[in-house]
């Protein structure tokens, strides 16, 4: 049996609905990523009991909290605005949810977190002087405190600059190690979901279109959306030999194509060539990416050279073309 | 959301009740008086007293803010040191009790005033003002004293709006003039149409400056006229009826105008003030001159008549006076000031508990009609409310002095309310929904979020509403007169009776006291946060 399960959820927006079921084990960390007013939020507020499910049931832990109060699921959360509370110091707001506890062990445990998250003298700090890296890190420190079963991270990061949000990422992956905490982290940021998660789940619309690690998600999408959500690729209009399926579009990642001085003979037999002609390259530091016109459309690829002719030849290797829909 | 949230309803219940009935109940008491509504309706003289209070009204509104226009274009463009003083003495001039105002007006502009004396005294005899006890007398106090909210209100608006599309039309090659025409003054409208409707609004029911100014029923607005009908003609019948229409029409008013409406959007980046240079530095001396030229000298003359008689002379007698409790008939003057300073207290501190379990319910429960609800005093004039508690006071069997006391101290908490909901609503606003959410992820329950997260969240809010309230309390006399002449004599009461007396320096000692209290609380108020 799986550690939090979500049966059948259900909830009704405006502009979508949320309708999905799925289940992950105990110190996974599961990441969901999807555009915005995919359903993520949404998802997320079900599980903490800020929102309420129209049908279906969350158990975790083999207890039904479909519904109990928020207060009682001890569930931690962690949000994108850090939400610490002013009117107190950082270890007031991480000793807030400690429960039954002496002052002693209180304060143990306190500076313990502090020094998981790094800021071991920061203890009587004031939250309002702290930079928004600190604040976070105080937020998860605290979320932490209160002991949960599951944490809940809403696009925690987002607030934050990009090198920093790189550190932290990487911080927070040797948190979860660490700790071998349950962990939900809401992204929508791919880049960010790869680095971190265990499994990703990718939203849409409030369905979910694809679960699982991100290795598979990448390499084996199973649909356009989910090919073109994981990361860059070009989509043509190339008929397939056999086993035609007129609505499928053949999808290509932009590294799994080579580029070639035109005319040369092509050798693999596994591989298809087309000609092509460049009509622009991006320079991109450590390599280009270059587009280019081919009967069937255009097509973008990556190579570590510009090349030197405007027509060139294009090698790509049948087992790296998908067919999606 | 979740319905778990109905703490916060069911916590402000009690405040919501105990503001219903304070207000109905006096509401309730106009009602079963007014007998003869039909007759007041179809009184060609309610009509022509409409009219004037509109005019009286409009017109003071009109100009406080025209006047106060071109100093708000240059308060929200330049920084310079007197900047943020001036902007403050506005501020504190929204709490400037009517009673000062008319004070200053009777010793400064009257025919034997300071400013009479001085012209007379430059041109030997020969040039002097009438001003005082005409129609312009009651529109330039009510410059006087909504000018500066004027002033206040759009200088900041106008400050804290981002300067993007001004500098887009400069670049577009559109003259700073024609930039301020097609660009900044549209932009302004909004904030200078509410600036004239509160204004307006806080004319409308002018009741002190009329009866202490304007001298001639000729000049009466309807509040004056109902306190008329009440003690000088001791018609209640008529005086409740017109007391119904005037409810009525403000109530229209304050519809139509949709003030109450909460029209605060998310503050957007301001635009940086530019420093002062060149000849500007001249236009803002001559600026804060004429602020302080205009402000500042009945304020004064109250000051100097506390302390020298009509020939000039320095004398304490009406200190003397204040201590040794001995005045006229109507109590003491440190009678008045205990009971001023006891009422004020309790009032303001019954109104910020309660606003504050108001205003939080109406944010949490998203209850804007609370809001809405709690501005409904403001439709009912002070003196008609003062009225309706004077006809209740009838009806109790047991009157006596504590009933009174209490009375009065009904009608403070009513004619506050609004304003210490107003002050708090936006702290309840400000605090973000997921502060509360979080604390319940970690266990909190929602008394406990309240005590430990969101009550010490509102406290500079709190005490500023406090020390409003207490401003607002400590000037009160329309109710506290309406209500039974003021058989609870509280210091602007006591002031009135003496100006009417003509006993101007005792009046000036009192509103020495009076003032410094209110300074004193406002200065409370505007305190930083040591954050």
């Amino acid at each position: 049996m799986s550690y939090l399960e979500c049966n059948d959820l259900k909830r009704t927006h405006r502009h979508f609905t949320l309708d999905l079921s799925f289940a992950m084990d105990k110190g996974e960390l599961l990441c969901i990523i999807g555009p915005s007013g995919s359903g993520k939020s949404t998802l997320l507020s079900l599980i903490a009991g800020i929102d309420d499910t129209e049908r279906g049931s969350i158990i975790l832990d083999g207890e039904d909290i479909t519904r109990t109060s928020i207060q009682k699921r001890r569930i931690g959360m962690v949000f994108q605005d850090f939400s610490l509370f002013p009117t107190m110091n950082v270890e007031q707001n991480i000793q807030y949810g400690m429960k039954n506890k002496t002052p002693e062990e209180k304060q143990k445990k306190t500076e313990e977190l502090l020094e998981l998250v790094g800021l071991k003298d920061y203890a009587k700090r004031k939250v309002l002087e702290l930079s928004g890296g600190e604040a976070q890190r105080i937020a998860l420190a605290r979320a932490i405190a209160a002991e949960p079963r599951i944490l809940l991270l809403d696009e925690p990061l987002s607030a934050l600059d990009a090198p920093l949000r790189k550190r932290l990422r990487e911080e927070l992956r040797n948190i979860h190690c660490r700790t071998g905490l349950t962990m939900i982290y809401v992204t929508h940021d791919r880049e960010e979901a790869f680095a971190i998660a265990d499994r990703i789940m990718i939203l849409r619309s409030g369905h979910i279109q694809a679960i699982g690690r991100s290795e598979e998600l990448y390499n084996n999408p199973q649909s356009l959306f989910v090919a073109n959500f994981t990361g860059e690729g070009s989509t043509l209009k190339m008929p397939r030999n056999q086993n035609i399926d007129e609505d499928s579009i053949a999808f290509i990642r932009p590294e799994d194509i080579i580029i070639l001085p035109k005319g040369t003979e092509e050798t693999n037999a596994d591989s298809i060539s087309l000609d092509a002609e460049v009509s622009g390259s991006e320079y991109n530091g450590s390599f280009y990416t270059v587009t280019l016109q081919t009967e069937y459309g255009e097509i973008r690829a990556t190579s570590a050279r510009r090349p030197e002719d405007d027509q060139v030849m294009l090698s790509i290797p049948k087992g790296k073309i998908k067919y999606l829909k | 959301m979740k319905k778990d949230d109905s703490y916060y309803i069911r916590h402000a219940l009690p405040a919501l009740a105990v503001t219903v009935i304070v207000f109905l109940l006096p509401v309730a008491s106009v009602l079963l008086k007014a007998r003869n509504i039909g007759r007041t309706i179809t009184d060609p003289y309610t009509w022509r007293l409409l009219g004037f209070t509109v005019l009286e009204s409009g017109l003071s509104a009109l100009l406080s803010v025209v006047i106060a226009l071109p100093f708000c274009i240059f308060f929200s463009r330049y920084t310079f040191r007197l900047r943020k003083a001036m902007l403050t003495i506005s501020d504190a001039a929204f709490a400037l009790p009517a009673i000062l105002a008319a004070l200053g007006f009777v010793i400064y502009y009257g025919n034997n005033g300071i400013l009479n004396n001085i012209l007379k005294s430059l041109t030997n005899g020969k040039a002097s003002l009438k001003v005082l006890y005409s129609f312009k007398a009651i529109i330039l106090a009510h410059v006087y004293l909504n000018f500066p909210v004027a002033f206040s209100l759009i200088t900041t608006a106008l400050s804290n709006m981002p300067d993007t599309e001004e500098k887009a039309s400069r670049l577009l090659g559109a003259s700073e003039v024609r930039t301020f025409f097609r660009i900044t003054l549209p932009k302004a409208m909004g904030s200078i149409i509410s600036a004239f409707t509160l204004i307006f609004l806080f004319c409308f029911p002018s009741f002190l400056i009329v009866m202490s100014l304007g001298g001639n029923p000729r000049f009466f607005t309807m509040e004056a006229e109902i306190y008329k009908r009440t003690y000088t003609d001791v018609d209640p019948s008529s005086s409740a009826s017109l007391a119904v229409f005037s409810f009525a029409v403000m109530a229209l008013l304050l519809l139509a105008t949709g003030y109450g409406r909460e029209d605060k959007k998310a503050q957007r980046a301001r635009h940086k003030l530019k420093p002062l240079a060149g000849n500007k530095k001249a236009v803002a001396i001559i600026l804060c001159i004429l602020i302080i030229l205009f402000m500042a000298p009945p304020m004064l003359s109250i000051l100097y008549r506390a302390f020298f008689n009509r020939d000039g002379d320095f004398t304490l007698k009406a200190w003397s006076g204040i201590i040794n409790r001995a005045n006229s008939g109507a109590g003491t003057s440190l009678d008045a000031i205990i009971n001023s300073i006891a009422i004020a207290t309790i009032s303001a501190t019954v109104a910020t508990v309660m606003a504050t379990r108001i205003s939080m319910a109406a944010v949490r429960n998203r209850l804007n009609f609370l809001s809405l609800l709690s501005s409904l005093p403001m439709a009912v004039g002070s003196v008609s409310m003062g009225l309706g508690f004077a006809f209740l006071a009838a009806r109790i069997p047991l009157y006596n002095k504590a009933v009174s006391f209490l009375l009065v101290l009904l009608a403070h908490i009513v004619v506050i309310m609004p304003f210490a909901i107003r002050t708090i609503l936006p702290g309840a606003r400000h605090i973000p929904v997921r502060l509360p959410l979080a604390a319940k992820t970690l266990g909190a329950k929602p008394n406990e979020i309240y005590r430990r997260i969101e009550y010490p969240m509102l406290r500079s809010y709190r005490r500023r509403a406090f020390a409003f309230a207490f401003a607002l309390s400590l000037g009160e006399v329309n109710a506290t007169l309406a209500l039974g002449e003021g058989r609870i004599t509280t210091i602007p009461v006591l002031i009135y009776k003496l100006i009417n007396q003509y006993n101007y320096q005792g009046a000036s000692a009192l509103a020495v006291v009076l003032l410094t209290i209110a300074i004193v609380m406002f200065a409370i108020g505007e305190k930083e946060e040591k954050q």
